[in-house]
């Protein structure tokens, strides 16, 4: 009666071994490329390139974060890049007030797109797809009419905030991890987070066991936007200037790679942070290595390719356990 | 409200669709509000200096000299072998099509250039922008020519694809003359000139430059352009080729894309100062991604003058750098079309002959030029 | 309108059109059809019943061509066939609507019923006048009068299940199959649809009847035959079937036999005195529910008995907020609730364990403790955060209380037994303290032990002073199980058994019983004006 639908114990071991080597397969990336990158490439092992990368991947982490909230639901964000540029239009226009009102208004816009793209989803029931492709667009085109040309921006904090640091470790690398930290808190232990799996893992079961849906499905959205619009800021703070015709530019696609090469899967019902935050540094290292050996760009996107193939492919593995 | 309309109309079968586009229209309207009201108060408010662009723009002192007037080679064209009639430009209506959104500088500045020759000139100007969308372009200038434009100048997106437009305007015998990219027709047939610049050369140029600053020796860095795009193979193509000829002790040893984008510039350039950190100069392919290189640096404690950069363009930003010691020479593409497309249409319309590939002479920035020209920059 | 033959007329049954001798067919694990032997004759309408699982959709299934037979033989037309395609099995002659109509929305009601096979003129090309012609003529013999110019998409339901049915008819079909065509057909609609059928029947055409609707079948079908559980375990003549026996034959219990007592765990009689903790008033939801009223006392089990499709499910969904009634007021403990809501229902009291465990039940990939606590999850959070060691009491005691057994409550529901899984969503729903429990088929597809085990469980918890909807297929269940029985027929109540009359025999002739305004049929033998 309580059988486990699994098969002998030999059959056991190699399921388990295969399901650790899903679980834990970007970590390992992650090691082999860094053991891969000391072996070959010069100057690798210095505190200053640790930095460098770790800089580059906190935006992408942080606009990761909120995708896996989104892929966890059963759902997907594509607005994230638009939000982005949203956000340093809206910072940039702010600015003048200082930066923390700037700062909290651009995260209301990214918010406020959050609310428009959960509204379509739960309440109107069009597919997250397009809801948050139509937002997409239009972020975009209202972060252009906004400010219709970069823009340098000037003020010191926001310097600072891009290339400051605290005890050697850069408040752009500090954000991202407390911000992951965070994202992993909320998905283990709120309710919320527990409502977000269910919802994700069978929606009608979670109708019928009477959850929030629209109201959940909202909140993952605002929280997806929201944190978008903080990468934007930071992004913003790093390059002193604001940028909204390229910022964020195919950013929902890096996102939504480190979130599946992280090891969550595209049909909801899970979401796994350490697995996204291992995605994000391994699309980062893999960039940096072929950049470093200066290997032509398209390669990039080819290796890129077989990284999600590869990730997919252990996914369909555990879709069929 | 438009997105409630929009909203009313979709909604459909849910019961909660009244409240659906009620929080929908919040959201929206909160992300308006915070745009369109007056409380924005961006960083400049403060200061309001940088509005320089624009004014410089109309100032015209930094309009296109032809490189080669009527140079040798150069075929012509004159209004009797287009099949055109004379007329007066003066009381001529010009119709005028951007390609881009006016989001760069470059854009901005063409465009402005041409409505303020034209306001000069007392032409009537009618503009539309295609906001890079190949389609809106065409039927933007089939619009234009429908409301009665006698002539056109058109800035293209693609150089293929032009065709319908042509046959239209040459039924109506319509001169067209194409600024900054060139369409794949017949010159002084199906348009009358095209006025640009050579990017090749433009790319010789930087080498020239870039082995000036360095001495001819040492690793020099590429940052591309966007892959794909003809601006980054010819600037591409006229630096590799000049410094391969003119220096061949400076080795360019690293070429990746920065996709003609300020944080590109500087993400690419953060692992290239990582891997590589005797660079001894850097060319990016437009400013943007120099100045994104400039950024790099900074963050890497470099000090200006470590790494010698060339760009090209001529934005104010780029030149401010020369000025600041961090890039060391900028070469300009012009973007202020106006004077010369008129006088091209000018000259035409008269009877005149007009060469068919106009090809502008663009300034260079160095230090003994940056400050004093930093108003022609744009 | 067409000249309508009596119902009474003998019809005049012609040679076998369509046959299957013998035939079977296996899914992993299940055993779908079992040696059935089938035959449609020409100018005859034959009526193919059963209950849930009984083989009928894979009976079709298999004359149409979608599946490949398992065992046996199929014959068309007197020689043997194997249909690869539907679309075979369409070009040999037969013909099928389904409950949905399957044309194209967009296009004109005169393409949709040429669509493939369009009249040619002169160079090839679609001679418009007379496709339009045609098909204003085609409808019009089966009395649909509409703009064939028009797109269908434009025309109601039921014009469109006539379309379906002129396309079916004009493509000289031979045998015809309708799968429960008149679930969303208004009744004038359905008396149209009536005389079409018995046109096909005058014009020589076998057709296969599928319905729940025993009204239905009596009106317009000469022959019927009932699958239940893979095997065809009836044919003949309907008009020598009563409907007493029919029902009988489908739920495969015999009339009269002696009750045995003790065939399942359930203990009986509760208290009925204290005030209703259920009173549900006019519920109605368009094609599915009519006006249907029943009440719950505390301790008490209330069976809802009825043939599929009688609208058991739908009246367990109405209540619990999962599907918003057109009407109809729904109480509980003496105040109202918001109906269409499921939230403002379980804050009431009301706990669904709804029919389809496996896709509205539970959540597979959670584990055994996120399934208990996930509906009282609010409760057991303070400011937004898990309080995981009252969640770790709460389950452990609910795990021990109805016996779960998994590895431990961090194993996947989804690897549970059906049993188990069912025990889990009663532990989710007995965390939320309900008043009123609502049960659709708690043990349908659970072993024989683990079956027994949720029986004791639901008896128990009425002993507890809980309201019990108790919905089952299984005869046995209901009658023991209930205190009463409240049974449903094409949507509406028809009768309520109490006390004593809670037998099966009762219950038979309940749901056999015929409309009161038709009373030619002989079916109920009396008795049932209590």
């Amino acid at each position: 009666m309580t059988d486990i639908g699994l098969g002998g114990r030999t059959r056991l071991d190699r399921d388990r071994l295969l399901r650790l080597l899903q679980d834990y397969g970007v970590h390992l990336g992650v090691a082999v490329l860094l053991l891969v990158n000391i072996a070959i490439t010069p100057h690798f092992l210095s505190a200053e390139n640790f930095r460098t990368q770790a800089v580059q991947v906190a935006p992408v982490l942080i606009v990761a974060l909120g995708m896996a909230l989104a892929i966890g639901s059963e759902g997907v964000d594509l607005s994230v890049g638009s939000v982005m540029a949203l956000s340093t239009s809206l910072l940039s226009l702010y600015l003048g007030y200082g930066m923390w009102i700037a700062l909290l208004v651009a995260v209301l816009g990214g918010a406020a797109v959050g609310v428009a793209n959960g509204a379509l989803i739960a309440y109107i029931g069009v597919q997250p797809i397009v809801a948050t492709l139509a937002l997409m667009v239009a972020g975009r085109g209202l972060a252009q009419v906004l400010l219709p040309q970069l823009k340098d921006v000037h003020d010191p904090t926001m310097a600072s905030l891009g290339s400051g640091d605290l005890l050697g470790i850069p408040y752009l690398v500090l954000i991202a991890v407390a911000l992951a930290l965070l994202v992993a808190f909320v998905v283990r232990r709120t309710t919320f987070g527990r409502q977000l799996l269910a919802i994700g893992d069978s929606r009608p079961a979670a109708k019928l066991a009477g959850l929030p849906v629209r109201r959940v499905l909202i909140l993952v959205y605002v929280c997806s936007g929201a944190l978008a619009a903080i990468a934007g800021v930071l992004a913003t703070a790093r390059l002193t200037a604001s940028d909204p015709t390229s910022l964020g530019n195919l950013m929902e696609l890096s996102a939504i790679t480190a979130v599946v090469v992280g090891g969550t899967p595209l049909s909801g019902g899970r979401v796994r942070i350490g697995g996204t935050v291992a995605g994000a540094v391994l699309i980062q290292l893999l960039t940096a290595t072929l950049i470093k050996h200066d290997l032509p760009p398209s390669w990039t996107q080819i290796a890129q390719a077989v990284v999600i193939i590869l990730a997919v492919y252990a996914a369909r593995e555990r879709g069929r356990r | 409200m438009k997105p409630n309309i929009f909203l009313r109309r979709t909604s459909g079968r849910t019961q909660g669709r009244a409240s659906a586009s009620t929080l929908l229209a919040v959201g929206l309207a909160a992300g308006l509000a915070l745009a369109a009201t007056g409380c924005a108060k961006s960083e400049d408010d403060k200061s309001g200096d940088s509005d320089g662009s624009k004014s410089s723009a109309a100032e015209g002192d930094a309009g296109q000299v032809v490189s080669s007037p009527g140079a040798g080679g150069g075929k012509s064209c004159v209004i009797g072998d287009y099949g055109a009639k004379k007329l007066d430009l003066k009381s001529a209506t010009v119709g005028f099509s951007q390609s881009e959104k006016e989001a760069n500088p470059f854009r901005i500045a063409e465009t402005a250039s041409m409505k303020a020759e034209a306001g000069k000139r007392g032409v009537k100007l009618l503009t539309a922008n295609a906001q890079s969308q190949f389609s809106k372009q065409i039927s933007d200038v089939q619009d234009l020519i429908a409301k009665g434009a006698d002539l056109l100048v058109i800035a293209p997106l693609n150089s293929d694809g032009w065709e319908p437009v042509l046959r239209q305007a040459k039924a109506k015998h319509i001169p067209i003359v194409t600024i900054d990219r060139k369409i794949n027709a017949a010159a002084c047939k199906d348009y009358v000139s095209f006025i640009g610049s050579d990017f090749v050369e433009q790319g010789r140029r930087a080498a020239d430059r870039m082995i000036a600053a360095t001495g001819g020796k040492g690793e020099v860095a590429i940052l591309l352009g966007a892959a794909g795009n003809n601006v980054t193979t010819d600037r591409t193509k006229g630096f590799e080729e000049q410094i391969e000829k003119k220096a061949p002790d400076l080795k360019v040893v690293f070429k990746q894309t920065g996709e003609f984008a300020r944080e590109k510039g500087q993400q690419v350039t953060e692992q290239l100062i990582q891997s590589k950190p005797g660079i001894d100069g850097i060319y990016a392919e437009n400013d943007e991604m120099g100045l994104g290189a400039v950024g790099a640096l900074k963050g890497a404690g470099k000090k200006a003058g470590d790494v010698k950069i060339v760009t090209i363009d001529g934005t104010k930003n780029a030149v401010r750098g020369i000025v600041d010691g961090w890039i060391d020479g900028v070469i300009e593409s012009n973007p202020r079309f106006g004077p010369l497309a008129f006088q091209t249409l000018d000259t035409f319309t008269k009877g005149g002959k007009v060469a068919q590939d106009i090809v502008i002479k663009d300034s260079a920035y160095t230090k003994d030029n940056a400050e004093s020209d930093l108003g022609k920059a744009y | 309108m067409l000249p309508v033959t009596g119902s009474g007329a003998p019809p005049v049954a012609g040679p076998a059109m369509l046959s299957v001798s013998g035939l079977g067919k296996s899914f992993p694990g299940v055993r779908a059809l079992d040696g059935v032997d089938f035959t449609a004759r020409a100018g005859e309408v034959h009526a193919l019943i059963g209950e849930n699982g009984a083989g009928k959709s894979t009976l079709i299934k298999v004359l149409t061509g979608v599946y490949k037979a398992g065992e046996g033989e199929v014959r068309y037309d007197g020689s043997a066939v194997r249909f690869a395609t539907p679309l075979q099995a369409q070009h040999a002659g037969i013909s099928t609507i389904y409950q949905e109509v399957n044309l194209v929305p967009l296009m004109s009601v005169a393409r949709n019923l040429f669509l493939g096979r369009e009249p040619r003129g002169r160079l090839g090309l679609i001679d418009f006048r007379r496709m339009h012609r045609e098909a204003q003529e085609a409808l019009r013999g089966l009395g649909v009068r509409v703009d064939v110019r028009r797109p269908l998409r434009e025309l109601g339901v039921g014009a469109q299940q006539m379309v379906a049915l002129a396309r079916a008819v004009s493509v000289d079909a031979r045998v015809v199959i309708m799968d429960e065509p008149t679930s969303s057909l208004e009744p004038r609609e359905v008396a149209t649809l009536f005389g079409v059928i018995r046109m096909l029947r005058g014009r020589g055409i076998a057709v296969i009847y599928v319905s729940h609707r025993l009204d239905e079948l009596y009106e317009v079908c000469d022959t019927v035959t009932v699958l239940r559980d893979g095997k065809a375990v009836h044919t003949g003549p309907i008009a020598e079937l009563d409907r007493l026996r029919l029902v009988a034959l489908m739920l495969g219990r015999e009339i009269g036999d002696v009750r045995e007592e003790g065939l399942t765990k359930f203990s009986g009689n509760h208290d009925t005195e204290a005030q209703p903790v259920l009173e549900a008033t006019g519920l109605t939801v368009r094609h599915q529910l009519d006006g249907v009223s029943l009440t719950i006392r505390p301790g008490e089990v209330v069976g809802l008995g009825g043939l599929l499709g009688s609208g058991r499910s739908e009246t367990a969904k109405a209540i619990a907020g999962a599907l918003p009634p057109d009407s109809g007021r729904v109480v509980i403990a003496g105040v109202p609730v918001r109906t269409g809501s499921t939230p403002a229902a379980i804050r009431a009291g009301v706990s669904l364990l709804p029919e389809d465990r496996k896709a509205e039940g539970i959540v597979p990939g959670l584990s055994v403790r996120e399934n208990i606590a996930l509906a009282a999850l609010p409760g057991l959070s303070r400011f937004g955060l898990v309080d995981e060691a009252r969640i770790d009491r709460v389950v452990d005691t609910f795990m021990k209380r109805l016996r779960i057994k998994a590895s431990g409550p961090h194993q996947k529901v989804g690897e549970l037994s059906g049993g188990n899984q069912q025990k889990v969503l009663l532990a989710r729903w007995l965390a939320m303290n309900p008043k009123v429990l609502l049960l659709d088929e708690p043990t349908r597809g659970i072993d024989v032990g683990a079956k027994a085990e949720v029986q004791k469980l639901i008896d128990e918890l009425a002993d507890d002073g809980l309201g019990v909807l108790l919905i089952s297929s299984d005869m046995e269940e209901l009658i023991e199980g209930s205190d009463r029985v409240v049974v449903l027929k094409d949507g509406a109540v028809v009768e309520e058994l109490t006390g004593d009359a809670v037998t099966e025999d009762r219950l038979m002739r309940a749901i056999a019983a015929a409309p009161a305004a038709q009373a030619t049929t002989p079916a109920t033998s009396g008795g049932d004006d209590d």
